[in-house]
C-alpha cells in the first residue's frame, strides 16, 4: 500500500516536471519566431505544443537512459527519484520567475544526483560520467551553435545582400515556420522521453514491469506527451521575452539562422549519441547570429546571467533534491514524507501563481 | 593529462558532431537563401518579360526548395532512428 502511494506520487511528480519542462523550454522553440513576427505568439506556441506532442511519439530509444552512467543504478529508489524531480521542478520554477533559460535536463540530473548523494553518499555518483555526459557537453554545446549560426548568417547575408529587404524578410519568416517546427519536434523527442524514462524506472522498481523486458507502456507515452504539450501551450512568457528580445534584437534572417543552426546541432548530436542541451544550443545559436552581424548587438550582461544560471543549475537543483530527500526521511521510509512535500510544493506553486495573477502578468501571449 | 582528457571528452564523436552540425546548419542557410534569391529574381525577371532568366531562377528556386525538403525529411529520419 505504502509503495503504491509512493509510485502514484512519483508518477504525478514526473508529469508535473514534464509540464514545467514544456512550460520552461517553450522559449527555446518559439522565441525567435515571435520576435521576428514570423508567427503570432499564440500560433507559435500552439504549433510548438502540437509538434512537441508529436515528437514524443517519434522515438523511445533513450527513455531508459535517464541518469544512466551518472548515478549508480542501485542508488535509484522511488524516493530518490521523487526528491530529484522536486529539485528539478523547484529550479525550473525559480529560473522561470527570473526569466532565465536553463536546461530542464540538467535540472533533472542535478536533482537526482543531489538526492542520491544525500541517500548513499559520494559513492552513489559517477564523477567521470557527470563530467563527460553533462559538464563537458554543457561547455561545448553553445560554442558549436554559436559558430554554426554565426557562419550561417554571414553567408545568408552575403547571398541575399543585393535583394530588397521585403522579399528577404518574408522568405526568412516562412523559413522560420519550418526551422521552428523542426526544433519543436526535436525537443519533444528529447525531453518527453526523460519523463517517460523516470516513470518507467519507477514502474520497474515497483515491480509492475520486469527489468528483463524493459518497455515504455502506452499510457506513459501518451501522458508524458500530453504533459509536455500542455506546458508548452501555456508557455513561459518571461523566458520567451529573454530569448526573443533581450539577448539581441533579431531580424528574420538571424532568427532562421539561429533556429536552423540549433536544429542542426541537436539532430547531429542525437545522431552520434552525444547528448546536448536544447537550451544551451539555442542560446548559443541566438548569440552567434547576433554577434556575427555586430558583436556589440549581443547584450552580454543578459548572456552572462544565463551562463551563471547554467553553472548553478546542477548544484542548485542538486541541493534542492538533497534537501527534499532529507525532509522526506524525517518522516520515515513510507509515503508520509513524499505526501507532505508534494502538498507543501503544490500550495507554494499555487500561492506564487495566485500572486502573479493578482499583480497581473506583465508578459503574456498578447503583450510579448 | 591527455589520457584524462580522452576519458572525459570523446573527441572523435565530438568532432563528428561539430562537422555534421557545421555542414548541415550552414548548408541549410545557404540553400534557403538561394531559394529566396530564386523566388525574388524569378518575380523580377517575369515582370520584366525576360523568360529565359526567369526560367533559370525558377530552376534555382525549385532545386533549393527540394534540398530544404530533403533536409527536413533527413532530420525526421535522424530523430526516429535515434540510438
Amino acid at each position: 500500500m505504502q509503495s503504491d502511494v509512493i509510485l502514484v506520487i512519483v508518477v504525478g511528480t514526473a508529469l508535473a516536471f514534464d509540464f514545467t519542462n514544456g512550460f520552461h523550454d517553450t522559449a527555446n522553440v518559439v522565441a525567435t519566431s515571435i520576435s521576428t513576427r514570423a508567427m503570432s505568439p499564440r500560433l507559435a506556441v500552439t504549433l510548438a505544443a502540437l509538434l512537441n506532442f508529436a515528437g514524443a511519439f517519434i522515438s523511445l530509444a533513450v527513455a531508459a537512459t535517464v541518469a544512466n552512467g551518472i548515478v549508480e543504478s542501485d542508488a535509484i529508489t522511488p524516493t530518490v527519484v521523487f526528491a530529484g524531480l522536486i529539485g528539478a521542478i523547484g529550479w525550473n520554477l525559480a529560473t522561470w520567475y527570473f526569466g532565465l533559460p536553463s536546461s530542464s535536463s540538467h535540472a533533472l540530473i542535478g536533482g537526482v544526483v543531489g538526492a542520491a548523494l544525500a541517500a548513499d553518499g559520494a559513492a552513489a555518483v559517477q564523477g567521470d560520467g557527470l563530467l563527460s555526459k553533462v559538464v563537458v557537453p554543457a561547455l561545448i554545446a553553445p560554442v558549436i551553435a554559436f559558430v554554426v549560426a554565426g557562419l550561417a548568417i554571414t553567408l545568408a547575408y552575403r547571398i541575399v545582400g543585393v535583394l530588397r529587404p521585403g522579399p528577404v524578410n518574408r522568405g526568412f519568416r516562412l523559413g522560420q515556420v519550418v526551422s521552428g517546427g523542426m526544433l519543436a519536434l526535436a525537443h519533444g523527442t528529447n525531453d518527453a522521453q526523460k519523463t517517460m524514462g523516470v516513470i518507467t524506472l519507477a514502474l520497474v522498481a515497483h515491480g509492475n514491469i520486469s527489468s528483463d523486458h524493459f518497455h515504455v507502456p502506452s499510457w506513459v507515452v501518451v501522458s508524458s506527451a500530453t504533459a509536455i504539450a500542455l506546458g508548452t501551450y501555456i508557455g513561459g512568457w518571461r523566458i520567451i521575452k529573454t530569448m526573443g528580445t533581450r539577448i539581441i534584437k533579431m531580424d528574420p534572417a538571424q532568427g532562421f539562422s539561429a533556429q536552423g543552426a540549433g536544429a542542426a546541432v541537436i539532430l547531429a548530436s542525437s545522431h552520434f549519441g552525444y547528448p546536448l542541451s536544447t537550451t544551451h544550443v539555442i542560446s548559443g545559436g541566438i548569440m552567434g547570429a547576433g554577434a556575427a552581424k555586430r558583436v556589440s548587438a549581443v547584450r552580454w550582461g543578459i548572456a552572462g546571467n544565463m551562463v551563471v544560471a547554467w553553472v548553478l543549475t546542477i548544484p542548485a537543483a542538486g541541493a534542492m533534491g538533497a534537501a527534499t530527500y532529507g525532509i522526506t526521511r524525517i518522516f520515515g521510509t513510507g509515503a508520509l514524507g513524499p505526501v507532505l512535500v508534494s502538498v507543501v510544493l503544490l500550495m507554494s506553486v499555487l500561492a506564487i501563481f495566485g500572486r502573479r495573477l493578482q499583480q497581473g502578468s506583465p508578459i503574456t501571449a498578447t503583450t510579448s | 593529462m591527455s589520457a584524462l582528457g580522452s576519458t572525459i571528452v570523446d573527441w572523435g564523436t565530438l568532432g563528428k558532431v561539430a562537422l555534421a552540425s557545421l555542414v548541415s546548419g550552414v548548408g541549410i542557410a545557404i540553400v534557403f537563401s538561394l531559394a529566396i534569391v530564386g523566388a525574388a529574381r524569378f518575380a523580377d525577371m517575369r515582370r520584366d518579360g525576360r523568360a529565359i532568366e526567369a526560367s533559370a531562377y525558377a530552376v534555382l528556386l525549385t532545386l533549393s526548395l527540394a534540398a530544404v525538403a530533403g533536409a527536413v525529411v533527413l532530420g525526421i529520419v535522424v530523430m526516429a532512428k535515434k540510438s
